[in-house]
């Protein structure tokens, strides 16, 4: 059966530079992964090379639910059942939130209302249906929009990036729990955190280290307990000297 | 019709009192000495006029029009510079054509003269051969909801005309007016449109300038507020049409307290050139000023906008800020956005921003990764940028037909494009 997502050798760069240097990662439907990892790790450069964002050049192999990415545009990776939920969701002044969740709207056109009506309700969008996209809003309140378009997309993949950045304690549980309640036996989710502290609120199937450009470990949570004692630095100095052609051993599935 | 000369004008000034025709001959004078603009002289920079006024003529009497529905508190057609059936009166308000009052009100001479307005050769034009337009006027403490619809429309291919309307909100008075200027397309005419409000103290107007001129008119227009003690005036304008549309605005805050809120929308394409030249004075204190302006331009058109805040050394506690934003949405259009300051008093605030630039490239990703295509993202963005403005629009009823035309004219150059 094929995974949510399934990359194989992924290796992205921006411009000259090599960020991500060949990442093995695959996580299967139904499942909730954590990718964890320092700042300049390649976090933000794996979700956006997901995505197509431009200026992001990509090699190696990307597939959602069994559909290959390569060649796709961003709207087209998001129609092929990729969803990104960003760390900084960017201001759109003039259009409101539900001008743009009509847009989104595809040919399940019953099924989709119906989701907007059940998640608006159960995430308290109402009021923010009429507000432009983004505009004024807080940082919880960014991201609760940010679960609303995901829950409302249906997507097959969803890659969360820094999901938990810029909020108070409260504002991480809130979060982790509507992500563990959005879990469901078709979708595959990705958590992409700099810190542990949201694991203290979900049941991840699986923790992976990113530290330069490669998964370092792969683990259950213990993972990141060990993290949250150590620091990321003994994966780096684990890291150094390792030859770049073969970092496959430390990659994937352990 | 007829030409602008002499003859014209002694035909004209028949019957007319002795100081009209005066300030009609003064005008001439100054209509005779000046040259055509040029794009050298600052107030015309970035316009290049290329066509004589001597070659457009002056009608004598108004085309045909179809009979449009009345619109709100009350209508009055100006059709090719003439107004249209005698108006409406009732103890709220009159609104009717400005010929008629002037014969009316013979000794008033000071509320049809407009200080300043000989500045260039058209508006010495106008000032020499306009005879009609509009005439509204709203007595000490009446409030008229609905507004009032000045329609003004070219219909005369080879002409020129002159329409006016004059504004004069009295004393704690509240009203709102619409005015429309049209033509169709493919009509090859000149318009030189000038609109002059009157704020009593305390007096409240919101005008809404709706401009949708076919594809070959070209408009040069004045617009003149002055703003007693405790008056508010919003003027707001939507550029959609013309070959070339230019608007001069000037703004007097003559009275202690008195406020302006200026808001604009404009979208060009084609070789369309949309040019605004606004000024606001803050001559008194507590005064406060905010103009708001987004544009778009598509092929090879070109906006302008030079916004000019003068605060005088009296104007202390004064308020102003001026914001302008432009979207550029092909390699070929233009636009230039030039704001001013100008503060003689120390204690105020005053502010600005402008920008020039193509649609942002952080929303279309955002929006694209939700699902929308290109050009749907670009057009959601598109909507967003005019809506940021259009919401800041008094309310009328003219505001859902603009979103329309707005995003009618989008549609219409990314079809164009895909060709």
């Amino acid at each position: 059966m094929n995974a949510a997502l399934q990359l194989d050798r992924f290796t992205v760069s921006l411009g000259d530079l090599e960020i991500l240097k060949g990442v093995d990662l695959t996580v299967p439907f139904g499942e909730l992964h954590v990718l964890m990892g320092p700042n300049g790790s390649g976090k933000s450069t794996l979700c956006h090379a997901l995505m197509g964002k431009n200026g992001y050049t990509s090699s190696g192999s990307v597939l959602v639910g069994g559909t290959d990415l390569a060649g796709l545009g961003v709207d087209q990776r998001a129609r092929a059942g990729l969803f990104q939920a960003f760390q900084y969701p960017v201001e759109i002044p003039g259009v409101p939130l539900d001008a743009l969740i009509t847009e989104m709207r595809s040919n399940d056109e019953d099924a989709f209302d119906e989701r907007v009506e059940q998640m608006s309700g159960r995430l308290g969008m109402d009021n923010f249906l009429s507000r432009s996209v983004n505009v004024g809003l807080s940082g919880g309140e960014k991201k609760r929009s940010e679960m609303f378009q995901l829950a409302v997309s249906a997507p097959r993949m969803a890659v969360l990036d820094e999901i938990d950045s810029g909020l108070d304690v409260d504002a991480v549980r809130e979060v982790a729990e509507l992500v563990e309640s959005l879990r469901k036996p078709d979708l595959g989710i990705l958590i992409i955190t700099h810190y542990s502290r949201i694991l203290r609120y979900m049941r991840p199937d699986r923790v992976h280290v990113l530290v330069d450009g490669r998964i370092v470990r792969s683990g259950g949570s213990e993972v990141a307990e060990q993290l949250d004692s150590d620091g990321y630095e003994q994966w780096r100095r684990d890291n150094v000297g390792r030859p770049s052609a073969l970092p496959d051993d430390l990659s994937g599935e352990f | 019709m007829i030409n602008l000369d002499s003859f014209a004008l002694k035909n004209i000034s028949r019957g007319e009192p002795a100081w009209l025709s005066a300030e009609r001959n003064e005008a001439f004078a100054i209509f005779e000495r000046l040259p055509m603009p040029s794009s050298k002289e600052e107030l015309w920079r970035y316009v290049n006029i290329d066509f004589d006024i001597g070659d457009y003529l002056l009608p004598v009497e108004p085309g045909c029009v179809e009979v449009s529905p009345l619109e709100g508190a009350a209508t009055l057609d100006v059709v090719d510079g003439l107004a249209i059936g005698s108006g409406t009166r009732n103890p709220d308000f009159t609104l009717i054509p400005l010929a008629l009052d002037r014969t009316e009100d013979r000794n008033d001479s000071t509320r049809y003269s407009s200080p300043g307005s000989g500045h260039d050769k058209f508006s010495a034009a106008h000032r020499a051969f306009g005879t009609d337009g509009a005439s509204i006027r709203v007595p000490e403490g009446r409030v008229v909801r609905e507004p009032l619809v000045v329609r003004v429309q070219s219909t005369l291919p080879g002409s020129i005309s002159f329409p006016r309307v004059m504004i004069d909100i009295g004393p704690s008075a509240q009203a709102s007016v619409v005015i429309r200027l049209s033509s169709p397309d493919l009509l090859e005419t000149v318009v030189v449109p000038e609109i002059d409000v009157m704020l009593g103290p305390a007096a409240n107007l919101d005008l809404t300038v709706n401009q949708v001129w076919g594809d070959t008119t070209t408009s040069l227009g004045r617009t003149r507020i002055e703003a007693d003690r405790d008056a508010n005036i919003t003027f707001a304008e939507v550029g959609l049409g013309g070959a070339l549309s230019r608007l001069y605005l000037a703004v007097d805050l003559l009275g202690v307290g008195s406020s302006a809120k200026i808001v604009g929308a404009y979208f060009g394409d084609e070789k369309q050139v949309l040019d605004y030249r606004y000024f606001m004075r803050h001559a008194r204190e507590n005064t406060t000023s905010e103009m708001f302006l987004k544009g778009a331009v598509d092929d090879e058109a070109l906006s302008i906008f030079t916004g000019m805040i003068r605060i005088e050394e009296e104007a202390q506690r004064t308020n102003a800020f001026q914001t302008n934003r432009n979207l550029l949405l092909s390699d070929q259009a233009s636009a230039q956005s030039v704001p001013n300051l100008e503060i003689l008093a120390n204690d105020v605030k005053c502010g600005h921003g402008s920008t020039v630039g193509p649609l942002d490239a952080e929303q279309r990703y955002y929006l694209m990764s939700r699902g929308l295509d290109r050009d749907r993202a670009d057009q959601l963005q598109l909507k967003g940028f005019f809506e940021d403005a259009l919401s800041r629009f008094p309310v009328s009823t003219e505001l859902d037909s603009v979103r329309e035309r707005v995003h009618a004219k989008y549609e219409r150059t990314q079809s164009a494009d895909r060709v």
